[in-house]
């Protein structure tokens, strides 16, 4: 069955605006005093192109729309150490609760043991708030009781040396691929080969890409010039090529996001992927920010390979992240599982705007910061209405 | 070629200085017990801050970043990671360090404005906000956080008062909740009004933000910019006026204020009086007519 959205351009611009970002740079005219303007135009990209590919056995939301499992433990973490054993338990639980059925049978719902796949992970902020090895080792646990062959799990990031910082090493992960999509020089040229090129731009698949119009990765805020931005983003165009290992050699993904606050926003599921599959991002932060999070889980690459969210909320960060910051790390001894991500970021977020309100902070709830999660059940990815989703406590 | 020798020097000299960036203010190897510089310090520019934070570098840079130098030490198996981050003035070390501090735990024996933790310290100073880490989080290496905290603010210069929130009133305030804005970033935090500088701060101009709590108006947040001049405090509000968001929606508009209700439920008046302009947020009514 083709399940493909049918949405032509006009519906498309209406449910962008709705997920409308900081774009700037048109005059439209002054208007008389105190007359509020409309929103400028959206940028154009290639989502309309994303939609037309009909959708896969496995595309988003999955099997399971709507439904967010959250299991609690407050055994989890004792002190700083993470319980390895307990987090095994409570992904069994997550999983059970999710699926309605066995570890065996959930598993072969979702995988078949010639998979090869992708765990994307968040080193970001380690070791106070990112994604634990504990449930990374946990899932891999599953996979490999599957029948996946350990070699064909692929512990992922983009940046190569973050990965290393947050643990995911050889030595901890005997036998699993470790791939960052990229290198980067924190000082120096040593990116650049003998030909000139990016050392990595051979990581990117040119034939995939998240076209963003007149976003230019040049001059941007924050880079001394276009060649330090190239050293981050390997590229500057309007495209943001999907690392080859997303398009080519994972046959599934697991998304394991952490649990964090960006801004009056979330840096969970959808961010983990929307920003962590492509290249050259630093473009799209302050034309399109959130909307990067729908648009690129919603092609193929991602939407039909994504079978599976597991949010890390063994500890949460509610305030100053995506870094960490240990003044607003709190113990969560949480795991929340989704087919469905945009459902899952709805629940991770409400429940963070619910503890920073707890914790004294005046939140700025303007609706942008969520819009992007309503885009995404627009276009048929998930589901985004509170009253629509099932949280399953386990 | 005699007379280019000091000029070769002098650029060799330069080039090292800029390399080490605030290398001066770092303790030696050997400080506090044996701790050894592991490698030479990182120096981040504000060209390449992106490059040291990933995620949040953008509110540095809006309110005026000019160099950060990271030096990691190790003793045995531990580490410390020091984090020298060198702004514009002191105004903008005191604006970050607000937005990171959360509530204050202070650590006896350090005289700095400073916060406390296993895993981190943070202090400001003059126009340096540093942050010194201890990655892991081990116990016994929390109090030499502040021996490296005292010994970096022994080399910096003392830090005038930051008169910017003389522009509050003092009764009423919500402890730790005075805020420091040059832009667009740092307003988010606080309210979306408006696409971009809706303010027109430029990354210069400062305004003092804070919560209130109680008197006649009840619990409202306060937003208060001085500008240069009563023209361009007269453009400002104009810019706000004619570009505010449209989640917000107008009630009343004269020359010098607005009132609006706003996309949570709440209400806010935008005043001008002179160069000085007024936000207050977050009421739960809106304010009856001047």
């Amino acid at each position: 069955m083709d399940r493909s959205l049918n949405l032509d351009r006009r519906e498309f611009v209406k449910a962008a605006s709705a997920c409308s970002a900081v774009v700037s740079g048109l005059v439209l005219g002054v208007p008389a005093f105190g007359e509020q303007q409309e929103r400028p135009a959206e940028v154009e990209t290639n989502i309309l192109d994303f939609m037309k590919v009909p959708k896969g056995k496995f595309a988003l939301p999955g099997p399971f729309p709507g439904r967010v499992v959250k299991v609690t433990d407050p055994r989890s973490l004792a002190g700083d150490a993470v319980d390895a054993k307990v987090v095994r338990g409570m992904l069994e639980r997550g999983l059970r609760k999710l699926t309605g059925d066995s570890m065996k049978k959930s598993f072969a719902r979702l995988f078949t043991p010639d998979d090869v796949v992708g765990l994307k992970v968040n080193p970001v902020g380690a070791p106070l708030i990112c994604t634990k090895p504990e449930l990374v080792e946990a899932v891999i646990g599953w996979l490999v009781g599957g029948g996946i062959p350990k070699g064909n799990i692929v512990i992922w990031d983009r940046f190569d040396y973050m990965l290393k910082a947050a643990g995911f090493t050889a030595g901890r992960f005997p036998g699993v691929r470790i791939e960052g999509l990229q290198t980067m020089d924190e000082q120096g040229n040593a990116w650049r080969d003998a030909g000139g090129r990016h050392v990595s731009a051979a990581n990117f698949d040119t034939e995939a890409y998240y076209f963003a119009k007149g976003v230019l990765g040049k001059g941007v805020r924050g880079y001394k010039d276009d060649e330090s931005y190239l050293n981050q983003h390997v590229f500057a165009g309007e495209y943001s090529y999907f690392g080859k290992l997303v398009t080519r050699k994972l046959t599934k993904i697991v998304n394991l996001a952490a649990y964090k606050n960006t801004g009056n926003g979330i840096s969970m599921a959808t961010k983990n992927l929307g920003f962590g599959s492509i290249c050259n991002t630093g473009r799209l932060h302050a034309p399109l920010f959130f909307r990067v999070n729908t648009e690129v889980l919603a092609a193929p690459w991602v939407r039909d390979k994504l079978v599976l969210n597991i949010t890390d909320g063994l500890r949460g960060q509610y305030e100053d992240g995506p870094d960490k910051n240990e003044k607003f790390v709190y113990p969560n001894h949480a795991l929340y599982l989704a087919t469905d991500p945009f459902a899952l970021d709805m629940v991770c977020h409400r429940e963070l705007v619910a503890k920073r309100k707890a914790m004294g902070i005046a939140v700025n709830e303007h609706p942008k910061y969520t819009e992007y999660l309503f885009y995404g059940e627009k276009l048929g990815l998930g589901v985004a209405t509170p009253e629509k989703i099932t949280l399953v406590r386990a | 070629m005699r007379a280019t020798v000091p000029a070769v020097l002098a650029l060799l000299l330069a080039a090292t200085v800029a390399a080490a960036g605030d290398d001066a203010l770092l303790p030696p190897s050997g400080f506090a017990g044996g701790w050894t510089r592991d490698g030479q310090a990182k120096v981040f520019p504000a060209s390449s801050l992106y490059n040291h934070i990933d995620g949040g570098a953008e509110i540095f840079l809006e309110l005026g970043f000019e160099e950060a130098t990271v030096q990691r030490y190790a003793r045995a198996a531990d580490e410390i990671v020091v984090e020298c981050y060198r702004m514009r003035d002191a105004e903008a070390a005191q604006a970050i360090y607000l937005d990171k501090c959360g509530a204050e735990t202070p650590s006896p024996g350090f005289g700095e404005r400073h916060t406390a933790g296993r895993y981190q310290l943070l202090f400001v100073r003059d126009r340096y906000f540093v942050i010194v880490n201890n990655p892991p989080g081990t116990p016994a290496v929390a109090p030499v956080l502040v021996e490296f905290a005292r010994a970096i603010a022994g080399r910096l210069a003392p830090g005038g008062n930051v008169r910017t929130f003389d522009v509050l009133p003092r009764a009423g305030i919500v402890p730790g909740s005075l805020r420091l804005i040059r832009g667009s970033v740092g307003l988010q935090e606080i309210a979306t009004l408006g696409d971009g500088d809706i303010l027109r701060l430029g990354g210069t101009l400062t305004a003092a933000a804070a919560r209130y709590t109680g008197g006649a108006t009840g619990d409202r947040t306060l937003v208060v910019v001085v500008y240069p001049s009563e023209a361009e405090a007269a453009a400002a509000f104009r810019h706000l006026a004619d570009h505010l968001d449209p989640e917000i929606r107008l009630l009343t508009a004269t020359e010098r204020r607005l009132v609006f209700a706003s996309y949570d439920g709440t209400f806010g008046v935008a005043a001008r009086t002179g160069t000085r302009l007024e936000l207050t947020l977050r009421l739960k009514a809106p304010l009856a007519p001047e």
